[in-house]
C-alpha cells in the first residue's frame, strides 16, 4: 500500500478511538452538580498528565521553542476566551459559562490535536515499519482525551453518541497533518517543540482557569485534589506504558 | 564539599528564605486579600514545575515505581490532613476564625514542609546541581508561602519579627526530611525512584489541596492561572539547563 495512504487510515484509526472515551458515560445517569465538578477534576487530571508528558517530547526537541510555544498557547486560549465571553452562547440546553466551558474544551483539544497529528507524521517518517506500533500507542493514547471532553459535555446534557462524535472531530486534524508532516518531514520537524508546547500551554491553562476553580466550587477540596492527582498520576503511568 | 553538607546548606537556605516572606509587612501591618492569591498562586507554580522536573527524573526507572511512591505521597498529604482535621482548612483567614485556626495554620504549614524536603533530597541523589536547584525553588516557594502566613499571623496580633521566626520554623521540617531522604537514597540507591515519585505525588496534592483553591476566590480565575503558568514555565525551562 501506497505509504501516505497507510498514514492516512492510520491517523483516521487514531481519531476513531478518541470516540470511545465517550463509552463509560454510558453507565451514568443520573447527573449532580457536584458529579459536574468531579468530572472536571478527572478531564484536568488527564490533561495535566498528558500535558506533562508532551513537555518532555517537547524538551527533548529544545526547551525555549517549546516555552515559547506554551506561551503561544495560554494567549490563545485568553484570546478565545474573550471572543466567547461578549456573546449569547447556548449548546442544547446549556448556556452562559456551561456552553462556554464546552465549546472551549472541544477547541482545546482539536487545537492540540494538530501537533500530535505532526508528532505522528515525522515520527512515521523514519518509516512505516512501526507504524502499527506507533498507531496503536497513539489511539490507546486518545482515548482518555475522549474520556476528558466527553467529562465536561455530558454531565451538561450531551448524548453519549454526542460525545462520541465530538471527541471523534477533536482529533480528526491527526490523519489531517499526519500526511503532510509525513511527506515533508525535514520542513515540519523544526515546528514540532512549538506546535507541542503550544499543545501543553493550552491544555494546562485550560485546566488552570476553567475546570480546577469550577470543580472547586461545586466539590470538597480533597476530593477534586485526589481525583485530579491520581488521574494526572494515572495518565502519566499509562503514557508510559505505551 | 561533602555532598550531605551541600544538601543541608541548600535546604537551610531554603527554611531561611521563609524570613523574607515577612518582608512585605513591615511597611503596613496589613496587606490585601489578592496579594495572598498571587503569593499562593506563584508557590503552586514553582511546585507544580519542581513536580514535573521530578517526573522527569523519575522516567529513567521502571515507572510503576514512581507510580506507587506518588500515591503513597497522595496519600500521606491527604492522611495528614485528615488525621489533624485540616483538610477542609483555609490558608487565607484574616478575620472571623476561632482560637486555634492559627496553631492549625502552623501545623499545616509544618506537614507541608516535609515533603518539600523529600523533593530536595530526592533530587539531590539525581544530581547535586539539581537538587540544589530544586532547593532553589524551594526556597523562592517559601517566601509567598510565609507571606500568607505572617499575614495571617499578623491579623492574629502576632508581632512580625515573632511571625518571621515562626515562617522559618515551619520549614524546619524541610531542612529534616532533605538530610535524612539524601542520607537513606545514598545509602539504598534502590530507593531513589521511589522518593522521586513520593515527592512528586505529595507535591501535586499539596498544591491541589492547599494553594490553588482559596487562591482562585481571592484573586480570580484569569490571574491565578496566569501566575501559576508563568512560574511553572520559568522552572521548567531553568530546570533542564543544570542536567
Amino acid at each position: 500500500m501506497d505509504p501516505v495512504l497507510v498514514v492516512f487510515v492510520y491517523g483516521t484509526a487514531t481519531a476513531l478511538a478518541t470516540g470511545l472515551g465517550a463509552l463509560p458515560f454510558l453507565f451514568v445517569r443520573h447527573v449532580s452538580p457536584r458529579m459536574v465538578a468531579l468530572a472536571e477534576a478527572v478531564a484536568g487530571g488527564l490533561m495535566l498528565g498528558a500535558s506533562f508528558g508532551l513537555i518532555v517530547e517537547g524538551t527533548g526537541y529544545g526547551s525555549w521553542q517549546t516555552l515559547a510555544g506554551g506561551a503561544a498557547g495560554v494567549v490563545f486560549i485568553l484570546l478565545t476566551q474573550r471572543v466567547l465571553a461578549g456573546r449569547e452562547l447556548h449548546v442544547g440546553e446549556a448556556r452562559g459559562a456551561d456552553a462556554r466551558q464546552m465549546i472551549l474544551m472541544v477547541i482545546v483539544m482539536t487545537v492540540h490535536s494538530f501537533s500530535e497529528g505532526v508528532a505522528v507524521g515525522v515520527s512515521f517518517g523514519g518509516g512505516t515499519t512501526l507504524a502499527a506500533v506507533i498507531t496503536i500507542a497513539i489511539a490507546v493514547h486518545n482515548i482518555p482525551e475522549g474520556l476528558a471532553i466527553s467529562a465536561v459535555l455530558r454531565p451538561r446534557g450531551v448524548s453519549v453518541a454526542r460525545c462520541a462524535g465530538w471527541s471523534v472531530f477533536s482529533s480528526l486534524p491527526q490523519p489531517a497533518m499526519a500526511v503532510p508532516a509525513f511527506l515533508f518531514v525535514e520542513a515540519f520537524r523544526p515546528a514540532l517543540p512549538y506546535g507541542i508546547g503550544f499543545a501543553a500551554g493550552a491544555m494546562i491553562f485550560m485546566v488552570l482557569v476553567e475546570l480546577l476553580p469550577e470543580a472547586y466550587e461545586e466539590a470538597p477540596k480533597p476530593a477534586v485534589a485526589l481525583l485530579v492527582s491520581l488521574t494526572l498520576i494515572g495518565m502519566v503511568l499509562f503514557q508510559q506504558y505505551l | 564539599m561533602e555532598p550531605t553538607l551541600v544538601v543541608l546548606l541548600y535546604s537551610t537556605l531554603a527554611a531561611g528564605a521563609a524570613a523574607l516572606g515577612a518582608l512585605p509587612l513591615v511597611r503596613r501591618g496589613r496587606i490585601p486579600v489578592v496579594a495572598i492569591g498571587w503569593a499562593n498562586a506563584l508557590a503552586s507554580g514553582l511546585m507544580l514545575g519542581s513536580a514535573y522536573l521530578l517526573i522527569s527524573a523519575g522516567l529513567a526507572y521502571p515507572p510503576w515505581i514512581g507510580g506507587v511512591g506518588a500515591v503513597l505521597g497522595i496519600v500521606y498529604v491527604w492522611f495528614t490532613h485528615a488525621a489533624a482535621g485540616t483538610e477542609e482548612l483555609d490558608l487565607n483567614q484574616l478575620e472571623g476564625t476561632g482560637d486555634v485556626y492559627g496553631y492549625k495554620v502552623l501545623l499545616v504549614n509544618t506537614l507541608h514542609s516535609a515533603p518539600e524536603g523529600v523533593a530536595i533530597g530526592a533530587a539531590a541523589m539525581v544530581s547535586l546541581p539539581f537538587g540544589i536547584f530544586v532547593a532553589l525553588a524551594m526556597a523562592v516557594h517559601n517566601i509567598p508561602e510565609a507571606t500568607a502566613l505572617s499575614a495571617i499571623l499578623r491579623s492574629r496580633g502576632v508581632r512580625l519579627d515573632t511571625a518571621a521566626a515562626l515562617g522559618v520554623m515551619t520549614n524546619v521540617t524541610q531542612v529534616l526530611l532533605a538530610v535524612v531522604t539524601y542520607a537513606l537514597v545514598s545509602a539504598a540507591p534502590g530507593a531513589l525512584p521511589w522518593a522521586l515519585g513520593f515527592a512528586v505525588g505529595s507535591l501535586i496534592y499539596l498544591v491541589l489541596s492547599e494553594l490553588l483553591p482559596e487562591s482562585y476566590r481571592q484573586a480570580g480565575h484569569t490571574t491565578i492561572a496566569v501566575l501559576t503558568i508563568l512560574a511553572m514555565g520559568a522552572v521548567v525551562l531553568l530546570g533542564d539547563l543544570p542536567r
